[in-house]
């Protein structure tokens, strides 16, 4: 029978986070595992709630509080079959979803201060230890209908509609122009927070089922989009956003400008042996500006390298910031400084970067997605002195030229408009095309992605008649 | 009652205009109609008529007129009436003038004609030709002399002509035989006339009884017929009663007595008997009767009572005798009675495999001229007492002491038992106690050899679970996906009843919208909401009571019953009409073998192409073909589903097929066993056996059990287990979902239809589910195929998992709930901030949500013009109209139920303290709770929390469980909680389902009254629950003079109660309270009583749509709740409530409830911001312009085919009602019929010794119309001094004679009350302190421990004081006694029920389940045969006082019967102390099982302190 004051009785307690010294040493995560038992007294915390606001709140809507239900009665496999069903990739979701803003800061054990549920390292633990156990997704009852379907991008969108695609019984072809899966997954977010071994043993995982990967291979440029148009019965595609934004301040084209994404994608290739090329930050003054999860993985990866020291700095105050509160405590705790309601202006220095011009902020009525606007304050400019600047102010769209070849249409904001409650889920405008993730939504979570990319399978599934 | 309208089937209206077809256009039907009253019987035993007799029994009947309805003009009634033995002096002389000339043997028929002459004409003709036809002379007609002075308007517009026709037997008939000529003839005339002529009745037609009865006051009876008043008419023999109808439309026909029978109470299978009569009707043959002529034996409208009376009529005229019919009718509880004699049990046994009970709360009187006799039923919920005399009359009532008689001429006085029959014999003057009528029966047959030979049961062997468990993964998930099993169900409902063999518990309500509202398939049973008792008829506690329960089911053909043959016994039982997998196979392979179970399994699944109703009917074809080719036994079966097929749904099939076999006469020889996918909860399971199914085997549950073990989903290694286990806990829920009803017996449930369906066209009503209520119209045959159609997609593609759910909780994508994520959050958000802007984000969502409650698809006119917000009543004036709903102290934390009080009475409205009590030191302070809630566990009721109240609630039912008692577990009593509701800490505190002084509408009067009494300044309400008939009931609540009336829907509720009961009782409070208004309103009782909703109110628009559909008052629960910081997470019932709103958990309250006051205001100031904005829009100045404003509305088309197939216009009528008739209530107190002049001349008389705390002596004479007795001074004395305050210097009051009703009621300390005579029920109900003394009259002849001195349900949740009786108790002596000490000298069964604290002493015989639930206090029994251990519950233990180291016990008890002794002189009590040494070796000390031994005396020390 289980406890039902276990929330009380018991404190929300993680895994074990590596020390400091250690973790800055290397790229290894920097969270332990749960135990069985471990994980089984967590779980128990769960109140079963009659709203389930973790569920409600996640963007897939995973059965968080079932599958947790699951754990606390050691029923692992059944847990981890729960938990796939409606999650493609749910150890990648453990690791790097900002549960403090989604399942987790919407528990019911959360804003008492009772703790709320662990409920991402336990996600983590379900499928590591099932997988780990022998425990794959059971594919033996699929009947195959003969039907194949490209997919553009390994990432989690392509990932999550391959999935479901391949447990239908239709064919799915991934293609990627990285010589390994993932996406920004495997190159943009750092391996202390998602150890590569996790992508490896997924795409394993994923050829067992029967998901074709064609890696090294740019469509556009190593293949034709027509050539999959004629071969398949449909395609999908989820190729994320790479173009970055820009601050539109001066100075921003200075040598030892940097935006995050070469940065941490070149860091990400030297560790997987890849290249050898790197922007290294190793004994420089490093100023990060954004506040969202990418610029507190290039505040860590700074750090790992070596920095001399690393400034983030960021237009709103703490409470109004993007990223997620575990990944600034972290990031604080490797030695990071933070500067809030700082502004960048200018990234002054002649030939190079010597310093960014700041000015402070105080914060104004909440805007439209109600966060509030920050709002200069006159005369409070100040230069904080830099070596290096990275730039995390977030991705937009850039959608590839041959769209418009192929009748798909994207809006003024550059997005593939594939809707989400068209005939066909997620449909283009070209009927056979399908799209969705961050090139449909705009740059978005990973799990947002995902579920993007199943919904999308769903349409697909519909569209071909199975 | 269901069922009144019309005595006859009559379909054209006559001149007088029936009140159907007033109210037609409404919302009401006629079938609800309840009623209840007083009733008796006198008797000279050897025969002799008098006149004095029928004085008497007029007499008897006036001084019952609180138990029946008063009109304000005093003369009009419900409806009274006699039916006399045959007065043959006055008969003879009244023929003698009209030149009649009447042989030995004649007959009287007494005859309502139409008043259009010549409708009475052809009556008239009519009825001698069939008389003739059948032999017999007819005499002529007499005019009957009748005064119309007597009556009442209402009972002048539908007045007949009265006459009697006299008619002389054939020359060689004997009385049998004219008498069944009689019947021939008269059904004859009757089926002839009918259908043209509505008024034509005739009240008898007997050579042996005549009936006088009309809708006139008792004591104009004998003003309005002359005959009564005239001294020649003399009688031997007299049934009376007096009705009470919850409505007031009056019916002549329907006064009683019928023409064998009067009953008091209610017969809640009234339907399915009704059903079965048709479907048996086919069975009976005998050679005396023309059964075609005569069929239908049993009206199938008119009253319960009438019908029953029908019954009877039919069983005596085909032969059988009095006593067997009557008992085969309403039989005792046999099936569980361990020490029933065998013989006795084998005749019920015997003579139950033929006809079920009429079962419900009865007292019936009857007589055929030679026995007058009285029956109750198996629970004992109406009370009989009766009185002999020296002169050798008996006396029968509801009450003791309905007439004048010295206490020297008494010889024995008594009451009727559970279940028991009595009967006077006037040819042989003997008297025949239920011992001699019990031996009558046993006797007539060797009904035990009979049985022995030929009945057999399907019995469980070593059951192996191989037998199911056959599907595959793949088809378990295809049949999950056909018959919608979701993970949400295997693991909530199928994996809790595997596991745990009990219901899951849930909190909180159901919040999900009706099947014809959401846009997601819903199982048709969803469509069903279960009935409930509710008021006048109660619900049973199924298992503090298991006692009269069974789910006994019998198979094979039945046979006529007029015969009595070895035979006759020859039938299959079965304990439960859930099958095992292993009885369903032996069932199977017993049709192969046997030709009376020859088997014909009929597939519900039909071809592509057919439509669903063609495939319906074929089914019901293929059913009657099978039965009439000689099959018995008839498996409907949905297992053969295939990819070319439909299912048709089995309860679809089973309804079908059950009313089609009715109608072809074929049912009786036929079983419906339903092998289904469908049944996987007792709400399956009921609503098939509700519709006729005999057996139900629910094969897809025990697969998903198997389908869990392979999984690991339930850790357990026999699946058989868990099947059993399975079975068991339906079994449990059927019982709770019958016991709900009042029905104790699935005999009488199979086939009853006590459900209203809401959503369903009647296309679909009428083929399936014949006759049963079905209001707003909704989903089509075409609907529910396209459904299905969408499932077999569904569950043919292989790539659709089965779903998750959604019904219970929110789940993404699943079903809509009203308090989903977003609408809890924001709310919170708004009212923590004070932003009604944020406010305006929530009513957003609310106020635009998909259509999830009727009110949805209800619009504010538009074409409406607008007046400026300034001119409309201020928000101060608008909130005093919102009352908190009741949450107890023990459900909610006391921060939070303080926090909730402090926030109503800082806005001027009102919050309600719940069940639980109030500490007093609230009482007076911004922290009280101005509603005091008077719920069936009576915890915490005493005069002084009474006084402290405004508002006086009786909470009969509750939305999320009505029908059903509540549990406060163990672990939430605390020393707080047990402080205020008198008990100790720790042990579980349960709440009846029933206010076991509520069995009846006069009963609740009674309760109502008592109230007033003690409180005369605090207004009363009643609390209902929104369902089919509501309204009437609340015009029954209203006559019983309740000052407020609440209905709840069923989507509110707090309450912790099993799934089941969450998701399918209770209806919409819109169709509840549009009912309820349009009836009140119909009635003229609108403008008496204050009428309030609640459930699920959210925002201003719910308010204004309230109160145009008739609220002027509303109820919140949920919603303030939400403002408190409760995130509705549905676990209230684990103490465990994260939000600290709901629990008594130190840590969580103290440290994480973060509820405020100012939030509750908060929410509440919105809500009214809301009503005056939307008041603006409709240019309305105050609440009040809008009330019963049906015309402000309009119905949505709605957005969905289903909800497009509504219809709401019953809604939005004024249901015929004068637009002039009030709208609201237009009167402070609804002052009641009594005024109560010797309690107010007690007062008068005391007061000044009340004022001054000086106490004195009073002496009065009572007589059982003078109730409440001492009320009135508890009150004055408790609002002055406190419940005790006043103890050291009491009043005593001396009375003789016999005391009324509720003697004692709430009795304060400082009042003791002597009584020379007797008292009836209800004495020291409710009592804290004082001393009540009730001692036999000086002079009487009888034995004081043989005789009943004190009625029914005494000491009913008494807190202290002592009470001590010199005779014996009614039944349910003593029920949730929680401090009283008191000595009687013997009870009746069910004593001790509930009790948590306190002493009782009987010093004679005990009933049977004596201590059922008892969990605090203790008992000393004397037992001088050593029968007591066979009337002990389980639930305590025994004990002997005579060991050594009890000896503190033995001086304690003899200080206790000394005490007793010096108060009441009893004889009994003398006798033991005399021979103290030898008898104490024959008592008892009973305990409950959660006691210690070792406490007990400690206990009784602390709660004295």
């Amino acid at each position: 029978m289980a406890n039902n004051f276990q929330f009380l009785e018991v404190e929300r307690r993680d895994p074990e986070k590596k020390s400091v010294e250690v973790r800055i040493q290397g790229y290894g995560e920097i969270y332990g595992e749960f135990d069985a038992e471990h994980a089984r007294e967590q779980s128990e915390r769960c109140l079963a709630c009659g709203n389930p606001y973790c569920e409600w709140k996640c963007p897939v809507h995973n059965y968080i509080p079932n599958w947790l239900k699951l754990v606390a009665e050691g029923n692992l496999f059944e847990a981890a079959k729960l938990s796939h069903s409606t999650n493609t990739l749910p150890e990648v979701c453990g690791r790097v979803c900002p549960q403090d803003r989604l399942c987790e800061g919407a528990c019911t054990l959360n804003e008492p201060g009772f703790g709320a549920v662990t409920i991402g390292n336990v996600e983590k633990y379900i499928t590591d230890t099932a997988l780990a156990q022998g425990w794959r997704p059971d594919l033996s009852a699929v009947k195959a209908t003969g039907k194949r379907v490209a997919v553009i991008g390994a990432g989690p969108a392509g990932l999550g509609c391959a999935d479901v695609l391949v447990r239908n019984g239709v064919q799915p072809v991934v293609f990627d122009r990285y010589p390994e899966i993932g996406g920004l997954l495997t190159y943009g977010i750092p391996s202390f927070k998602l150890e590569k071994d996790v992508m490896k043993l997924r795409q394993t995982i994923f050829e067992e089922m029967g998901i074709e990967f064609r890696l090294n291979t740019e469509v556009g440029k190593d293949i034709d989009m027509q050539q999959l148009l004629d071969e398949y019965d449909a395609v999908f595609m989820g190729m994320g956003t790479y173009s970055y934004m820009k601050g539109g301040f001066p100075g921003e084209d200075l040598p030892g400008v940097y935006d995050a994404l070469p940065f941490l994608i070149s860091n990400t290739q030297r560790v997987l042996g890849e290249s050898e090329d790197c922007i290294d930050m190793q004994g420089k003054r490093v100023v990060v500006l954004g506040g969202g999860d990418t610029a507190m993985d290039c505040n860590r990866t700074s750090i790992r390298q070596g920095a001399a020291s690393v400034i983030c700095a960021y237009r709103r105050d703490e409470a109004n910031m993007p990223g997620s509160r575990r990944e600034v405590a972290n990031a604080r705790e490797e030695g990071v400084q933070f500067l809030w309601n700082r502004q960048p202006i200018e990234i002054v220095g002649n030939d190079k970067v010597e310093g960014v011009k700041f000015v402070t902020t105080a914060l104004g009525e909440p805007d439209e997605r109600g966060r509030r606007r920050p709002e200069p304050v006159a005369g409070t400019e100040e230069i904080v002195p830099a070596d290096h600047v990275l730039i995390a102010f977030g991705f937009r769209p850039n959608p590839p030229a041959w769209l418009a070849d192929h009748h798909v249409n994207i809006d003024e904001r550059d997005r593939v408009t594939a809707p989400a409650d068209g005939e066909f889920k997620h449909q283009t405008s070209n009927p056979k095309v399908f799209a969705g993730g961050d090139m449909v939504r705009g740059s978005d979570l990973v799990v947002t992605a995902i579920f993007e990319g199943r919904e999308a399978a769903e349409g697909i599934l519909d569209y071909l008649e199975v | 009652m269901p069922g009144v309208i019309k005595c006859l089937t009559a379909k054209l209206a006559g001149r007088y205009v029936s009140y159907s077809d007033k109210v037609k256009s409404g919302i009401y039907r006629p079938e609800f109609e309840k009623e209840n009253c007083g009733f008796g019987l006198i008797a000279h035993m050897d025969g002799k008529p008098s006149h004095w007799l029928l004085d008497t029994a007029i007499g008897a009947l006036a001084r019952l007129t609180h138990r029946g309805a008063v009109a304000a003009d005093g003369k009009s009634g419900d409806g009274c009436g006699l039916l006399l033995g045959k007065p043959d002096a006055f008969l003879q002389a009244a023929a003698g003038e009209l030149g009649f000339k009447l042989k030995a043997s004649y007959a009287v028929g007494m005859v309502f004609l139409n008043t259009d002459s010549a409708l009475a004409d052809a009556a008239r003709t009519t009825l001698e030709t069939e008389l003739r036809a059948e032999g017999l002379d007819v005499q002529g007609w007499r005019t009957v002399p009748t005064d119309n002075s007597a009556c009442g308007k209402e009972a002048l517009t539908s007045l007949p002509v009265i006459e009697q026709i006299f008619v002389n037997a054939a020359d060689d008939m004997d009385t049998v035989a004219f008498e069944r000529h009689l019947y021939i003839a008269r059904r004859r005339t009757e089926k002839a006339l009918e259908p043209d002529d509505e008024m034509f009745y005739i009240p008898s037609l007997s050579s042996k009884v005549i009936s006088y009865k009309g809708l006139v006051m008792p004591e104009y009876l004998p003003v309005f017929y002359k005959d009564l008043g005239n001294q020649a008419l003399a009688t031997n023999l007299a049934v009376f009663h007096q009705r009470f109808s919850t409505n007031t439309w009056p019916q002549w026909c329907l006064a009683q007595p019928f023409r064998y029978l009067a009953h008091n109470g209610e017969i809640n299978t009234v339907q399915g008997n009704r059903n079965w009569s048709v479907a048996r009707g086919h069975k009976f043959e005998t050679d005396a009767i023309p059964m075609d002529d005569v069929r239908p034996l049993v009206s199938m409208s008119g009253s319960d009572s009438n019908s029953m009376d029908n019954m009877l009529e039919a069983l005596l005229a085909g032969g059988m005798d009095i006593f067997r019919a009557m008992r085969l009718l309403i039989p005792p509880a046999w099936q569980n009675v361990e020490n029933m004699d065998p013989d006795l049990r084998a005749f019920y046994e015997y003579n139950s495999m033929h006809m079920e009970p009429w079962d419900g709360p009865a007292g019936v009187v009857l007589t055929d001229g030679r026995y007058a006799a009285c029956t109750v039923d198996r629970n004992g919920l109406r009370p009989a007492r009766w009185v002999m005399t020296k002169d050798r009359h008996i006396t029968l009532a509801s009450e003791i002491g309905v007439y004048e008689y010295a206490p020297e001429d008494v010889i024995a006085k008594g009451r009727l038992k559970p279940g028991q029959m009595f009967a006077a014999d006037t040819e042989t003057g003997q008297l025949l106690l239920p011992e001699d009528i019990d031996y009558l029966l046993k006797a007539r047959q060797p009904y035990k050899k009979w049985m022995a030979e030929h009945s057999r049961h399907l019995e469980s062997k070593l059951e192996q679970s191989h037998l199911t468990g056959s599907m595959s993964n793949e088809q378990i998930g295809i049949y999950q996906k056909m018959f919608q099993v979701t993970y949400e169900e295997r693991e909530e409902i199928i994996r809790v009843l595997g596991e745990s063999g009990q219901e899951a518990i849930g909190s909180m309500g159901d919040d999900t919208p009706f099947p014809v509202l959401s846009r997601q398939v819903r199982s048709p049973y969803d469509n069903f909401r279960q009935q409930f008792a509710q008021v006048t008829n109660p619900p049973i506690d199924p298992i503090r009571e298991q006692i009269v329960m069974s789910l006994e089911t019998c198979l094979g053909r039945e046979r006529n019953m007029f015969e009595e043959t070895p035979e006759h016994a020859a039938r299959l039982l079965v304990d439960s009409p859930i099958l095992s997998p292993v009885k369903f196979q032996q069932l199977l392979e017993l049709g192969r073998h046997e030709s009376d179970y020859d088997t014909a399994t009929i597939s519900l699944n039909y071809a592509r192409g057919t439509d669903l109703q063609a495939a319906i009917s074929d089914i019901a074809n293929k059913a009657a073909v099978a039965i009439q080719n000689g099959k018995v036994v008839l498996v409907l079966s949905d297992r053969d589903i295939s990819e070319d097929t439909y299912p048709v749904h089995a309860l679809f099939a089973t309804g079908a097929v059950h009313h089609h076999l009715v109608r072809e006469g074929l049912r009786c020889d036929a079983n419906i066993i339903v092998e289904t996918a469908t049944a996987r909860d007792p709400h399956h399971c009921a609503v098939l056996l509700g519709y006729g199914a005999t057996c139900i085997y629910p094969y897809l549950a025990y697969e998903c059990l198997h389908d869990m073990v392979r999984s690991n989903m339930i850790e357990h290694d026999n699946v058989t287990d868990l099947e059993g286990n399975f079975r068991k806990g339906i079994n449990k829920g059927l019982y709770k979902i019958t016991s709900k009803m009042g029905i104790s017996t699935i005999a009488s449930y199979r086939g009853s239809q006590l459900f209203e369906i809401i959503g369903m066209h009647q296309d679909v009503v009428d083929l399936c589910f014949t006759g049963t209520t079905n209001r707003v119209s909704g989903i089509r045959f075409s609907d529910f195929e396209a459904d299905q159609k969408q499932l077999c997609k569904l569950a043919w593609n292989p790539r659709k998992k089965i779903a998750q759910g959604g019904l219970l909780k929110y789940i993404h994508g699943g079903e809509d709930h009203a308090y989903n994520p977003d609408v809890v959050n924001s709310m919170q958000e708004a009212v923590k901030s004070g932003d009604y802007n944020k406010w305006k984000v929530y009513t957003d969502l609310v106020n635009t949500r998909q259509p999830l409650n009727l009110r949805d698809l209800l619009k504010l006119r538009e074409d409406t013009t607008a007046i400026g917000i300034e001119d409309v009543e201020p928000m101060e004036e608008i909130v005093k109209r919102f009352d908190s709903a009741a949450m107890s102290l023990g459900a909610l934390s006391p921060e939070a139920h303080q926090t909730l009080a402090e926030a109503m009475n800082r806005l001027g409205a009102r919050s309600n303290s719940g069940e639980g009590g109030e500490d007093p030191e609230r009482y007076g302070t911004i922290r009280r709770s101005k509603i005091k809630q008077v719920a069936s566990g009576r915890f915490g009721v005493t005069p002084a929390y009474l006084r402290s109240a405004e508002v006086m609630q009786i909470k009969i039912a509750q939305g999320a469980k009505p029908g059903e008692g509540g549990q406060l577990p163990g672990h939430k009593v605390n020393e707080l909680i047990a402080k205020h509701r008198y008990c100790n800490t720790g042990v579980s505190l349960i709440s009846p389902p029933p206010h076991h002084d509520i069995y009846s509408i006069e009963d609740l009067a009674q309760l109502i009254f008592d109230l007033k009494q003690v409180n005369p300044d605090g207004l009363v309400s009643v609390k209902l629950v929104s369902e089919a008939g509501v309204g009437t009931i609340a015009a029954g609540v209203a006559k019983a003079y309740a000052d407020l009336i609440t209905v709840s829907g069923y989507d509110g509720g707090t309450g912790a109660s099993p799934l089941t009961s969450v998701k399918y009782a209770g209806g919409a409070w819109e169709l509840g309270l549009s009912e309820t208004h349009q009836i009140l309103r119909a009635n003229n009782l609108r403008g008496k009583v204050r009428l309030q909703t609640d459930g699920g109110l959210k925002t201003g628009l719910d308010v204004i749509k309230a109160a145009i559909l008739g609220a002027e008052s509303f109820g919140f629960g949920t919603g303030p709740m939400i403002a408190m910081g409760c995130k509705y997470l549905r676990i209230c019932h684990l103490n465990n409530c994260a939000t600290g709103v709901a629990t008594q958990n130190n840590i969580l309250r103290s440290k994480y409830y973060s509820g405020e006051v100012e939030a509750v205001m908060n929410y509440f100031r919105f809500i009214a911001e809301d009503v005056r904005q939307l008041l603006a829009g409709i240019g309305a100045r105050s609440l009040t312009e809008i009330i019963g404003r049906t015309d402000l509305l309009e119905a949505l088309d709605g957005y969905t085919g289903k909800q497009q197939s509504l219809d709401l216009s019953a809604l939005l009528s004024d249901a015929g009602v004068a637009a002039d008739a009030p709208q609201f209530c237009m009167q402070p107190f609804n002052e009641p019929f009594d005024k109560g002049e010797l309690a107010e001349q007690m007062v008068r008389d005391t007061l000044a010794s009340i004022e001054n705390q000086s106490g004195g002596e009073f002496s009065y004479v009572v007589r059982n119309i003078n109730r409440s007795i001492g009320a009135r001074l508890s009150g004055e004395i408790a609002a002055r001094h406190g419940n005790l305050g006043m103890a050291d210097n009491p009043i005593t009051l001396k009375l003789t004679g016999t005391a009324g009703q509720s003697f004692g009621v709430w009795n304060a300390g400082g009042l003791n009350m002597y009584l020379e005579g007797d008292a009836n029920d209800y004495v020291g109900k409710g009592m804290t302190g004082g001393q009540l003394v009730i001692r036999p009259p000086r002079g009487s002849l009888f034995k004081s421990h043989e005789t009943t001195i004190i009625g029914n349900t005494c000491l009913y949740g008494a807190t202290g004081g002592k009470l001590y009786a010199a005779g014996l108790a009614g039944e349910r002596f003593g029920v949730r006694n929680s401090g009283c000490h008191t000595v009687v000298e013997g009870i009746g069964d069910h004593g001790c029920e509930y009790m948590t604290g306190g002493l009782v002493t009987v010093l004679g015989k005990t009933g049977i389940n004596f201590g059922a639930a008892m969990t605090g206090g203790f008992a000393y029994i004397y037992d001088e045969d050593n029968s007591f251990i066979d009337s002990i519950n389980q639930d305590v233990d025994i004990y002997r006082i005579m060991p050594e180291h009890m000896e503190a016990y033995r001086n304690h008890l003899r200080k206790v019967i000394e005490d007793f002794v010096k108060e009441t002189g009893s004889e009994r009590g003398q006798f033991i102390l005399d021979n103290f040494s030898d008898r104490i070796g024959k008592f008892w000390l009973v305990k409950p099982k959660a006691a210690e031994l070792n406490s007990l005396m400690d206990d009784l020390k602390r709660r004295a302190a």
